[in-house]
């Protein structure tokens, strides 16, 4: 139990060091997925410890998982999906209006033409 | 230069991994009053016998409004820059998917065989999403997921260039998208006038299937998921000629 | 088997953060949303897994390759 949790701390503090250290811009929108993926998993992970069948209600389930965890889950999968498309869009146009993907090289360009 | 902006770096990352990392590794026990309760009530509070629909369609119908609004503003933004990026470049080849009939024969690996494949995919593919939306309540799946999947069947059908449909229409999808918000809104003020709260279930008689209101709200949600992305993803691959 | 397929995860994560080419790491993000719909089958919540199936590995990879595609697809200069 424990090493499934420092799996999922070490995917969270990589994804961590891609949005802070990463110089291409869309590196850091891949290390906003990675941020994503590491709360799913998470979650999901803390919320089937408590029973062992899924939650849809037939005949004769006994201890079903945690449902609340899931349902919160697929807020923040449909959230991640658009934060993406919309930061993508975004360097996209940064790239056509300054012609680099490199952070570095757009501030000198943008400052330069003030 | 190098070495200043590597020592703030790891000095971030380690003050994210000091605040982080406790939270990840404590291994306090889960509280279990939550799933009792909805193994003994969920079913007769709101008609499903799939508990995570009734959580984020009956209990928490809320927050699914605000994730609609967010996936619309979203998707709004990005067809607004899109647009734009569109208008300035009309005469790349870059926005184009396929490949130009007169650029064929001197391409040898660009086969017919993408078309083919989508255009005969694409209705099954659809109807699976029409279902997995429909039997939400009893079996997993629900609007999101049968909204996306009837997004990508509608990318399929404008992959494939056999067939032009009016399903591939960006102006018919966005109209689409528009009329199923307004009823989702119309449908969660309507509890208010039937004396049941504000996204209160306002056909709670007892007729045969009592699981109405969510089948309703799963069928609007799924519309509505669906053909924004449709939306966008066909404006992402250049085929929005009468926008 | 959780651990067989977290460790393959972060594997493609660490890999997709420091190819070279961009669409490479497009492909590893798209496999990471695979294997996470797997692991979510596995620990009996079928509704997050179809909803990470078809928006990750289906969506997501298709807004990734417009973006690659107009603009680069290597890394010009240092990453």
């Amino acid at each position: 139990m424990i090493i499934e949790r420092i799996l999922i701390a070490l995917l969270f503090l990589s994804g961590f060091t891609a949005i802070v250290g990463m110089r291409n811009i869309i590196r850091k929108v891949f290390g906003l997925n990675l941020l994503n993926a590491a709360v799913l998993l998470l979650f999901i992970l803390e919320g089937s410890r408590i029973g062992n069948q899924a939650p849809i209600l037939d005949e004769g389930i006994t201890t079903m998982v945690d449902p609340i965890p899931q349902a919160l889950m697929l807020t923040a999968i449909v959230i991640g999906v658009c934060v993406t498309a919309l930061s993508l869009a975004l360097a996209v146009r940064l790239y056509r209006a300054t012609g680099s993907l490199d952070i570095q090289v757009i501030t000198e360009r943008l400052k330069s033409e003030h | 230069m190098k070495k200043l902006e590597l020592i703030k770096i790891v000095i971030t990352v380690l003050l994210c991994a000091l605040l982080v990392v406790p939270i990840i590794l404590s291994n306090h026990s889960w509280p279990t009053q939550a799933r009792d309760y909805l193994f003994d009530n969920a079913r007769s509070d709101t008609g499903a016998t799939n508990t995570v629909s009734a959580i984020y369609l009956g209990y928490r119908a809320m927050d699914t409004l605000g994730e609609t609004l967010v996936l619309l503003v979203s998707v709004t933004g990005t067809m607004a820059i899109l647009v734009k990026l569109g208008k300035e470049q009309s005469d790349e080849e870059a926005t184009s998917f396929s490949l130009a009939p007169e650029k064929r024969p001197t391409n040898r690996l660009r086969t017919h065989l993408l078309e083919t494949v989508a255009s005969k995919l694409g209705p099954i593919v659809l109807l699976f999403g029409f279902y997995v939306m429909l039997y939400g309540h009893i079996s997993p799946g629900g609007g999101f997921q049968g909204g996306v999947i009837v997004a990508s069947a509608i990318v399929f059908l404008a992959l494939g260039t056999e067939v032009k449909s009016k399903l591939t229409n960006t102006l018919v999808l966005s109209r689409i998208e528009a009329l199923s918000f307004l009823v989702l809104i119309l449908a969660s003020i309507s509890g208010v006038f039937f004396e049941s709260g504000f996204f209160g279930n306002p056909i709670k008689s007892a007729s045969s299937l009592s699981a109405n209101f969510i089948i309703l709200l799963n069928i609007i949600i799924g519309l509505k998921v669906g053909t924004s992305i449709a939306v966008m993803c066909i404006a992402m691959m250049g085929g929005s000629h009468d926008h | 088997m959780n651990m067989l397929l977290l460790s393959l995860i972060l594997a493609l994560g660490i890999y997709a953060l420091l190819s070279r080419d961009l669409l490479h790491s497009v492909i590893a993000l798209s496999a990471i949303s695979m294997l996470s719909a797997l692991l979510f089958t596995i620990l009996r919540a079928p509704d997050v897994a179809i909803t990470e199936a078809a928006v990750g590995a289906g969506v997501s990879t298709v807004i990734f390759v417009w973006a690659i595609r107009h603009t680069q697809r290597r890394d010009k200069e240092e990453s």
